[in-house]
């Protein structure tokens, strides 16, 4: 990570910042969810990696650190609601990056698909990682990555061709 | 012209460019004599391309902020140290609150102990009152009873002196084994009592001494076997010499 020249680390961080704020679909917690990723790395520095493996391995601390996070947000509202708060839940893309999408017809097909999807499509069609480390970084069997790939593109076909699609991109409540 | 069918996950793999050579231009030639899968095909191709498109800069961090690997890493060795000196301050304060609890527990068990209290706790309970195990007005009885319950004690001198016959003696027991009181009383009815016990844990031997506890004066000495008590009235001033005299003769 160290021997990353300023263009490398700027690039790769962006990467990473993508991946994040398609996730957690809000910018605050993208950038926090990045910070730490790379907090995480460099306290594990144990090993030398090569460019393609590293981007791997953050990929995969981002997203052990986005689904513990998701967890305890889980158990938060499980919390709230114990104590008669209503749990909020959207699970299409919403907040600070709708503007974004809204302005590119391309994006509202993919902005429809659920997480689990979007990340395994973005580590595979946009950030070229195998098969075998997509599987490793969702930490899912390459069995799964397959299937779930099928239905994914499938999804997003259906939406492509299904458009026009409304104007504005509704939140799913 | 084809050996096999490309599988599903096969043309996926075609589309992510993870074939073999020589399966992908099996897999192309399959895929040229079947139009409608690849029309199928290209269409996944064509999204992927698209969306690699439209996200391309995508995540670019607005204003050029960046996250700086120097600082981070300034930050993360600031957060160790930091958690250290928090451990070090826990372990100091765990250790002076150990040492400080050990140390208060025996400051108020020594507070709570003062020397001979049994004494005239005994005193208060039973010098006053009758319910003593024997009458005795003779003090050679009061000698014998002494000496059979407890062996190792001296002569019980004659108070006669000083004006106390003996009234009676009861036997007592406490944490540390069997204990004595011996009751004496003067022509106007003033009573004196002699406690003793054996020294135990919580009891050690002491050295001479003499506190006042309310009404009464205690005067304590440790001697032979046995740890002694002479109880009388704060204000009674033959009270020096008749421990002197017991603690001379026991």
């Amino acid at each position: 990570m160290h021997d990353l020249d300023e263009q490398q680390w700027r690039e790769l961080l962006q990467r990473l910042r993508r991946f994040a704020l398609w996730l957690t679909r809000e910018t605050g917690s993208a950038d926090d969810l990045v910070q730490a990723t790379v907090e995480r790395a460099l306290s594990r520095r144990d090993q030398q990696r090569d460019e393609e493996a590293l981007r791997a391995w953050l990929f995969t601390i981002l997203y052990r650190l986005f689904l513990d996070g998701k967890r305890r947000e889980r158990l938060h509202a499980r919390w709230l609601s114990w104590f008669g708060r209503a749990e909020q839940d959207c699970e299409a893309v919403g907040g600070n990056i709708e503007n974004i999408v809204l302005a590119q017809a391309d994006l509202q097909a993919f902005a429809h698909l659920s997480t689990e999807q979007r990340a395994l499509l973005l580590l595979v069609s946009i950030e070229g990682l195998s098969y075998k480390e997509a599987a490793e970084t969702l930490n899912i069997p390459i069995g799964t990555v397959m299937s779930r790939l099928s239905r994914a593109r499938a999804a997003l076909r259906d939406l492509t061709e299904g458009n026009p699609k409304p104007p504005a991109l509704r939140r799913l409540k | 012209m084809t050996r096999l069918i490309p599988s599903e996950d096969e043309l996926h793999a075609y589309v992510d460019d993870r074939l073999a050579p020589a399966r992908r231009a099996e897999v192309q030639a399959w895929l040229a004599a079947n139009p409608h899968e690849a029309a199928r095909i290209e269409a996944w191709r064509s999204d992927a391309r698209r969306l690699r498109a439209a996200l391309a800069g995508f995540g670019e961090q607005p204003g050029g902020a960046q996250l700086d690997l120097a600082q981070v890493q300034r930050r993360l060795r600031q957060r160790r140290q930091r958690r250290l000196a928090s451990a070090a301050v826990l372990l100091l304060a765990l250790g002076v609150g150990g040492l400080g609890g050990w140390q208060a527990r025996q400051a108020t068990w020594a507070g709570n102990e003062l020397p001979m209290a049994d004494a005239v706790q005994a005193h208060r309970l039973f010098a006053g009152s009758e319910a003593l195990d024997i009458q005795a007005s003779d003090p050679t009885r009061l000698r014998e009873w002494l000496g059979s319950h407890f062996n190792r004690v001296g002569q019980l001198p004659d108070l006669s002196g000083y004006g106390f016959q003996p009234v009676g003696a009861r036997l007592l027991s406490n944490e540390q084994g069997p204990a004595a009181l011996l009751v004496f009383q003067d022509r106007h009815g003033q009573r004196i009592s002699l406690f003793l016990r054996s020294p135990g844990d919580r009891y050690q031997r002491m050295p001479d001494g003499q506190r006042v506890d309310g009404q009464l004066e205690a005067r304590y000495w440790s001697h032979g076997a046995y740890n002694f008590a002479l109880v009388s009235a704060a204000d009674d001033v033959r009270g020096a010499g008749v421990g002197e005299a017991l603690r001379l003769g026991l």
